[in-house]
């Protein structure tokens, strides 16, 4: 079978030695085969959807198309590991108050994105800039009204 | 447990929440399907002998005899082709193996042979002129017919003075719910176990085990959570696939389609073409004709509900002195289609709607008073001769008016202001049951269908039980159980999840107020309050922890348990003089809707931009605001997709030629407008409290609002969906449309 080898990661602030990964393997995959970190969503695989969105080194990136040898050494923050960020625990209770969500199955691609820009230096936090940096997401359920009254919020209470 | 708008808000933004992708189970191994190669043809031969994984398991119709317990499932439906293809795509083997890399990569080695046949797909081809009664009373691919008149229908066409006529096409859309299907199916014991993403457990549970032709007792369907569904996760799928692959295996198997097959297999909306024909007399409508052909895939002969449900659509929610409809359902080598979010009527609406608007134009007339001189109202009859209830259209198209005129006020260059209406009936389904538990701290509501995003069931059914019993949010958790322990329901479709599963839970918390009443001895009904995190009971004069009221056993149990069902009104109400062949479906608690919507079209590319929306409805009376406005967001943005850039593209060999999200545009964060959302009440439902349903309605105008804004920008009519910036340039280029309506001169 195909050939690997061993990756070292942290996960939400862990340390995590996996042995055995294919060279071919995707951090998305990794995640949630391998670490059991189910929260990172599978969408459509090809950088389309967003859905899969984690924090590598705090920028967020799609889990999809990283491989996971990409990622050796990286810091990884995934949904499981939001709320140990200050402004993951602000997005997350500015989505919460505003119903940013419906199904929920973009949202933790959705939280990253926000996290991974409301948390970069000097990010711009305007109405705008806080839309374009959700461009990439893509939602069927909500329309992104409510998820654009949630980052508005988001980017208010970081600020 | 207190919460802002959602009971499962924190839980999905934690990733603590399993959706079908999700599940996983102790030794379990990965499925793929093969799909054929061709979309039409004879199955001579699939031959596995490539297959070089030793432990890989593989499942063709040959296998099922002795996988099935009773033969080979049900003989109308096989599971697999055994002698010829129906659309490319169609799984004709299953593989199973340790790992998703094995078991693709078996299935890869899987080959099929095949006696490849030209397939039909396009509707146009098949009939390039439009076809006459002769032609289609024994054509091989009229999968159904229906036809319906009212009125003097041929002396107002024959005597007309006018005849204005116009033909649409509207394309194939697929509902694109963000999680694909997924199910882990677990055949190894005697009752067979799938824990499948589903919007309707107990009717996957009937079609699988009817598939399988295994006894629906032997067999338990628990949903996940529901990452989207728009209709796409109804009857079943993969799960059929997934259990026979486990009994062939000996292991529970994980099934999960990709994008690139959920677009392929999945059973969508398909392309038609629309006529619509309004005899005119001295500028007076005297009678209208709709005609249809709708592409059916490879729906079975007489299986599609579609064609008789969007017949009662086909003239919108109109009256006219004279009206006839007539609609073929063509056999294609396609995908079944399937249920979608307010199936094929966002499309119907486009045509119907955008001929009134063309119509008005026609004649100098306001567009919204065209409509609102011949809106049904509250006690007039549908094209079908059913009777309309309380219909709050003509309030909506009133508000629409007034939108318009504000908007219209310093509307710049070429930007266009337009509305667009539309109707739908809140579905009942076979019924629906709810148990509504009583402890001493909290209510629960026991009930079996999982939440798939709208908030019906987290939200509107916990929302008519507070309502009822006088509860906050806090104190009301709607819990999910699987088919073999949870109440019967129909699903969570057809609009109907608040106003009949939602009377079901309704009836149980009148119920438990009366048994309460009755052991409390009061003269009144009680409500329900909490004190001290506690439940008490209220009336006049008494507050009382409500366990003191409970029976020793209910006390040891710690629980009161009551139940409610809902069984839909036998509905009828269709004038059988009027549908003269085929079987038509009738409609129940009409919901409406008006929307406008401002846009700016770029001449030169053809580009829409929608700079302002705004959505007015009447649903009856509202359960809960913040989740009902939520639903129509998010329908008006899937409507723009439809309007704007949806299209399944199928090349003459039946592939789909743009499987995957970057060739299937879905509206992102900055395309959609914002979104202005407006409730009229006062027309109210049989749902609990007047509430009728919402879940599909929000989508039905959007395509034609959008039309009738391009429209108003440009000058020109568009007759095809999606418009796309190519399809607008052309309109705009030529002096003529590309297919110039028959009857109609060049547009002005
Ligand atoms: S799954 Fe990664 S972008 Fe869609
Ligand atoms: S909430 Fe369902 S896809 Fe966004």
């Amino acid at each position: 079978m195909t050939s690997g080898a061993r990756v070292s990661l942290v996960v939400n602030g862990r340390r995590r030695e996996v042995a055995d990964v294919p060279f071919g393997e995707r951090l998305l995959d990794t995640l949630r085969w391998r670490l059991s970190l189910k929260g990172t969503k599978e969408g459509c695989r090809a950088g389309n959807c967003g859905a899969c969105t984690v924090l590598v080194d705090g920028r967020p990136m799609l889990s999809c198309l990283l491989l996971t040898h990409e990622a050796n050494g990286a810091s990884v923050t995934t949904i499981e590991g939001v709320e140990a960020l200050s402004v993951g625990r602000a997005v997350v209770r500015a989505f919460e108050a505003e119903g940013g969500l419906q199904c929920g199955y973009c949202t933790p691609g959705f939280v990253m994105a926000l996290v991974g820009h409301l948390a970069s230096p000097g990010a711009d936090r305007s109405p705008a800039a806080v839309r374009a940096a959700l461009e990439g997401n893509l939602c069927r359920c909500t329309g992104y009204a409510s998820i654009v009254r949630a980052a508005q919020r988001a980017a208010k209470e970081v600020a | 447990m207190s919460y802002s708008v959602r009971p499962d808000a924190l839980e999905k933004l934690t990733g603590q929440v399993l959706y079908g992708v999700d599940v996983e189970r102790p030794g379990m191994w990965w499925g793929a399907l093969v799909p054929s190669p061709a979309a039409a043809g004879r199955l001579v031969a699939i031959d596995a002998s490539a297959v070089a994984d030793e432990e890989a398991v593989v499942v063709t119709a040959a296998d099922l005899p002795r996988l099935l317990p009773n033969g080979s499932g049900d003989p109308e439906r096989p599971i697999f082709p055994s002698t010829a293809v129906r659309y490319r795509g169609e799984p004709v083997a299953a593989v199973a193996a340790p790992t998703l890399e094995r078991a693709r990569a078996a299935a890869a080695r899987v080959r099929v042979r095949l006696d490849a046949e030209a397939p039909v797909e396009d509707l146009d081809r098949l009939f390039p002129d439009w076809p006459s009664p002769e032609t289609m009373r024994d054509h091989p691919l009229v999968n159904g017919h229906v036809l319906a008149r009212f009125g003097p229908v041929d002396r107002a066409f024959r005597t007309a003075d006018e005849l204005f006529q116009e033909t649409y096409r509207t394309s194939g859309v697929h509902q694109v719910p963000l999680e694909p299907h997924a199910c882990v199916a677990d055949a190894t014991g005697s009752v067979w176990h799938v824990t499948t993403s589903t919007q309707t457990p107990f009717g996957c549970r009937e079609d699988t085990a009817s598939l399988l032709g295994i006894p629906e007792s032997s067999l338990v369907v628990e949903g996940s959570w529901v990452g989207g569904a728009f209709g796409s996760k109804g009857s079943a799928l993969l799960e059929p696939y997934a259990l026979v692959l486990s009994r062939a295996s000996g292991r529970p198997v994980r099934l999960a389609l990709s994008y690139a097959e959920e677009f392929q297999l999945g059973r969508t909306t398909l392309p038609s073409v629309l006529r619509l024909e309004t005899a005119l007399r001295n500028g007076r409508v005297v009678g209208r004709r709709a005609r249809l052909l709708l592409d059916t895939g490879a729906s079975l002969p007489g299986g599609d509900f579609t064609l008789g449900y969007a017949a009662g659509f086909l003239l919108g929610p109109y009256g006219a002195p004279a009206l006839e409809i007539e609609g073929y359902a063509i056999r294609t080598h396609k995908p079944p289609f399937g249920p979608h979010r307010a199936p094929f009527i966002p499309q119907v609406a486009f045509a119907i709607e955008s001929h009134l608007t063309h119509l008005a134009a026609h004649l100098g007339e306001d567009p919204i008073r065209l409509r609102r001189a011949t809106v049904w109202t509250e006690g007039q009859t549908t094209t079908l001769g059913q009777r309309v209830g309380p219909f709050g259209l003509d309030r909506c198209l009133e508000r629409a008016a007034e939108v318009v005129r504000a908007w219209r006020v310093d509307l710049p260059a070429g930007h266009g202001v337009g509305t667009g209406a539309g109707f739908w009936s809140t579905g009942a389904g076979a019924g629906g049951e709810a148990r509504v538990v009583l402890t001493p701290t909290a209510v629960e509501v026991e009930q079996s269908e999982r939440e798939i995003g709208s908030g019906s069931v987290l939200r509107g059914v916990a929302a008519v039980v507070e309502r009822v019993l006088g509860l906050p949010p806090s104190h009301v958790v709607v819990r999910y159980q699987d088919t073999a322990s949870g109440p019967f329901d129909s699903g969570v479709f057809g609009s109907r999840t608040v106003a009949a599963l939602g009377q079901a839970a309704e009836k149980a918390s009148r119920r438990l107020l009366t048994v309460l009443q009755e052991r409390a001895g009061l003269r009144s009904t009680p409500r329900l309050a909490v004190a001290d995190g506690r439940i008490v009971l209220e009336a006049p004069g008494t507050s009382a922890p409500v366990e003191t009221l409970f029976t020793d056993s209910e006390r040891r149990a710690g629980r009161l348990v009551v139940d409610g069902r809902h069984y839909g009104r036998a509905e009828g109400g269709i004038d059988p003089s009027r549908a003269v062949v085929g079987e038509f479906h009738p409609f129940t608690d009409f919901t409406a809707a008006a929307h406008v919507a401002e846009v700016e079209v770029d001449r030169e590319l053809g580009a829409v931009r929608v700079v302002r929306y705004h959505a007015i409805h009447d649903v009856g009376t509202l359960i809960d605001r913040r989740t009902a406005t939520a639903q129509v967001e998010g329908g008006v943005a899937m409507g723009l997709g439809e309007a704007l850039t949806e299209e399944m593209l199928w090349r003459d060999d039946g592939r789909l030629e743009n499987p995957g999200l970057l060739d299937y545009r879905l509206m992102t964060i900055t395309d959609v407008p914002p979104i202005e959302v407006e409730f009229v009440e006062g027309f109210r439902g049989a749902g609990p409290f007047g509430a009728k349903g919402l879940g599909e309605i929000p989508i039905v105008p959007v395509p034609a609002t959008i039309a009738a804004a391009i429209h108003d920008a440009l000058g020109r009519p568009l007759f095809e969906l999606p418009m796309t910036p190519e399809r607008i340039a052309r309109a705009l280029a030529e002096r003529t449309v590309d297919r110039p309506p028959v009857g109609r001169g060049a547009p002005a």
